[in-house]
């Protein structure tokens, strides 16, 4: 009796069971959020944590409203001098380093991904190096970097596009791989050239591997250039946060984290578009 | 006419006095591929001819080289003994001459239709426009019409089938090679696009080789069948088709056409029960 019941909702009962799931699930996260932001203004009230470890909300709604109002920058935008707030500044660099980064490290990933994938000669010799070298932290490798490239963005380029490579390499290596090779036969029937075969075939054969390892790509040649920037910079929003830790400006740091979550999403939403487009 | 053509070709028939010039020669090809229990022999010393506008089918059961004949007159296969000679030229690597439709699925997913039929056309460099125009002309040829604009995903295993076929013929091939290019297809469907092969054929004077081991359509479409034994894949008869053209898929029914059936079935049956008996032999062999 009770199975049947819990079967066949209640739709009589109304309340919370007979809510649609969308907006059962709405709802919850509503609620979640709310009760973190009341958690946390009672801590910040609480006065239980040292001071600005855990600021008022308010305080952070207001640092992060001056972060993006104070125009305290005097910029040289094609020539033109204006005011901006600093922060867009430095979003600047870091969206310089990491779009350097992605081009080389995604480019080189791409073409040593094509030539490892279509060669088992060369994937033989090298795969398996790639292969421990990709989880590896790329931290490691930046007080080399920095004797290579210097302390300014040249080293954080570097770290983002050694971070990118990696999973660009390898999902386009294995992306050759899961070519139908049926249409590789296709091809060379119709007598294409090798540069046809690569742009006119295998790429768009392999549009949904290649988006894959972009994606990863970006997400980690966002940590490695923050990263650098967080250990030795002056300029980038890795530095600006570390900046902001390192003077104890909570407010301010908090304001930078939600700001960098944004910014985070709307990279990755924009990638996902792009993935979508026919 | 194929009609005029030897029904039993010799070896190294380059000599033979026919009237008209081959379009394509296949002189005593031999080839092996290197197995883990050794040497396998796939093609054993085949030769043959096909005259222009001839329609010639090769069947044989599994096993009997016919898909590697078929890559090494594509083409796309070598290191093989003996020469394969289209319009003249001896083969090396694919030519701009031959045309393959493969058994597979093989049209680009990412490409329409008129994409997909326009490709030959983009390689060879034609401009957009025009191109696209010709594509057009042969999708209507198959009969895909009003299907210009979809994706291959969109569309049945027998419309995708076509849409490989016109995708051939876009390039203009001298000669037509298709391996199998019904097999996924039900019978129905098989003989429709039977006929559409017939009539396209008929329309394009189109020469054409077609691999098989179906015996209704070999004999539906074929001027001349070529029976091969079960591995080694040897020559067993050439058999030569007289059935009147214009052909459709209604003389399916007739006593000739059952005639020919069991005529080449008599000479199939040996070779695909040995191909049987192999092939059982083996599974029982791993089973112990």
């Amino acid at each position: 009796m009770a199975e049947t019941g819990r079967l066949t909702a209640p739709a009589a009962a109304g309340g919370w069971a007979a809510l649609p799931l969308s907006r059962r699930v709405l709802l919850l996260r509503v609620f979640i959020i709310a009760g973190l932001v009341v958690i946390w203004e009672a801590v910040a009230a609480s006065g239980l944590l040292f001071r600005d470890v855990v600021p008022s909300l308010v305080t952070v709604g207001q640092a992060l409203v001056n972060i993006l109002t104070v125009a305290d920058y005097k910029a040289n935008i094609f020539g033109t001098e204006i005011m901006i707030p600093e922060f867009f500044r430095h979003l600047w660099v870091t969206a310089y380093e990491v779009l350097t980064a992605m081009l080389i490290g995604g480019l080189a990933g791409l073409t040593v991904g094509l030539a490892l994938g279509s060669n088992p000669f060369l994937s033989g010799a090298f795969e398996r190096f790639l292969y421990y070298l990709g989880p590896t932290p790329k931290i490691i490798f930046f007080p080399l970097m920095i004797m290579w490239f210097g302390v300014g963005p040249g080293s954080k380029i570097a770290m983002g596009t050694l971070s990118c490579f990696f999973p660009v390499v390898l999902s386009a290596a294995a992306g050759v791989r899961q070519i139908d090779k049926v249409l590789i036969r296709v091809g060379r029937s119709f007598r294409v050239n090798t540069w046809q075969m690569v742009t006119k075939i295998y790429l768009p054969a392999m549009r949904e591997p290649i988006v894959n390892g972009v994606r990863l790509g970006l997400g980690v040649a966002v940590i490695g250039t923050l990263l650098a920037e967080t250990k030795l910079s002056n300029q980038g929003l890795g530095y600006l946060i570390i900046n902001a830790y390192t003077i104890f400006e909570m407010p301010r740091m908090y304001a930078l984290l939600i700001l960098l979550f944004g910014v985070s999403i709307a990279a990755n939403a924009l990638v996902g578009r792009a993935s979508r487009a026919k | 006419m194929g009609g005029t053509m030897p029904s039993n070709p010799s070896v190294g028939s380059d000599s033979a006095g026919a009237a008209t010039q081959p379009l394509l020669v296949v002189d005593d090809i031999y080839k092996q591929f290197e197995t883990a229990e050794g040497p396998v022999v796939a093609v054993d010393h085949v030769s043959f001819d096909v005259a222009p506008g001839e329609f010639l089918s090769v069947i044989g059961p599994s096993g009997c080289g016919k898909s590697t004949l078929f890559n090494i007159m594509g083409g796309l296969l070598d290191g093989y003994d003996g020469h394969i000679k289209v319009a003249g030229e001896t083969l090396r690597g694919p030519h701009a001459s031959v045309g393959m439709i493969f058994q597979e699925e093989s049209t680009f997913p990412w490409r329409t239709v008129v994409d997909n039929v326009a490709f030959p056309l983009e390689i060879a460099g034609m401009a957009k426009a025009e191109r696209l125009d010709r594509a057009r002309h042969f999708v209507e040829l198959v009969g895909l019409d009003g299907f210009e604009r979809r994706y291959p995903s969109e569309l049945s295993g027998g419309m995708r089938q076509r849409v490989s076929m016109a995708r051939t013929l876009a390039s203009e091939p001298k000669i037509l090679l298709m391996d199998e290019p019904f097999a996924a297809l039900d019978e129905q469907t098989r003989l429709l696009l039977g006929d559409k092969v017939l009539q396209i054929q008929q329309d394009l004077k189109q020469t054409t080789l077609l691999i098989t081991h179906n015996l209704t359509e070999a004999v539906q479409l074929s001027d001349r069948i070529l029976v091969m034994t079960y591995r080694p894949g040897r020559m067993k008869r050439m058999v030569e088709i007289k059935l009147p053209r214009p052909r459709s898929s209604e003389i399916v029914g007739s006593d000739a056409f059952g005639h020919y059936v069991a005529q080449i079935w008599n000479d199939l049956r040996e070779e695909a029960s040995k191909g049987l008996k192999d092939d059982e032999a083996r599974r029982g062999g791993t089973r112990r």
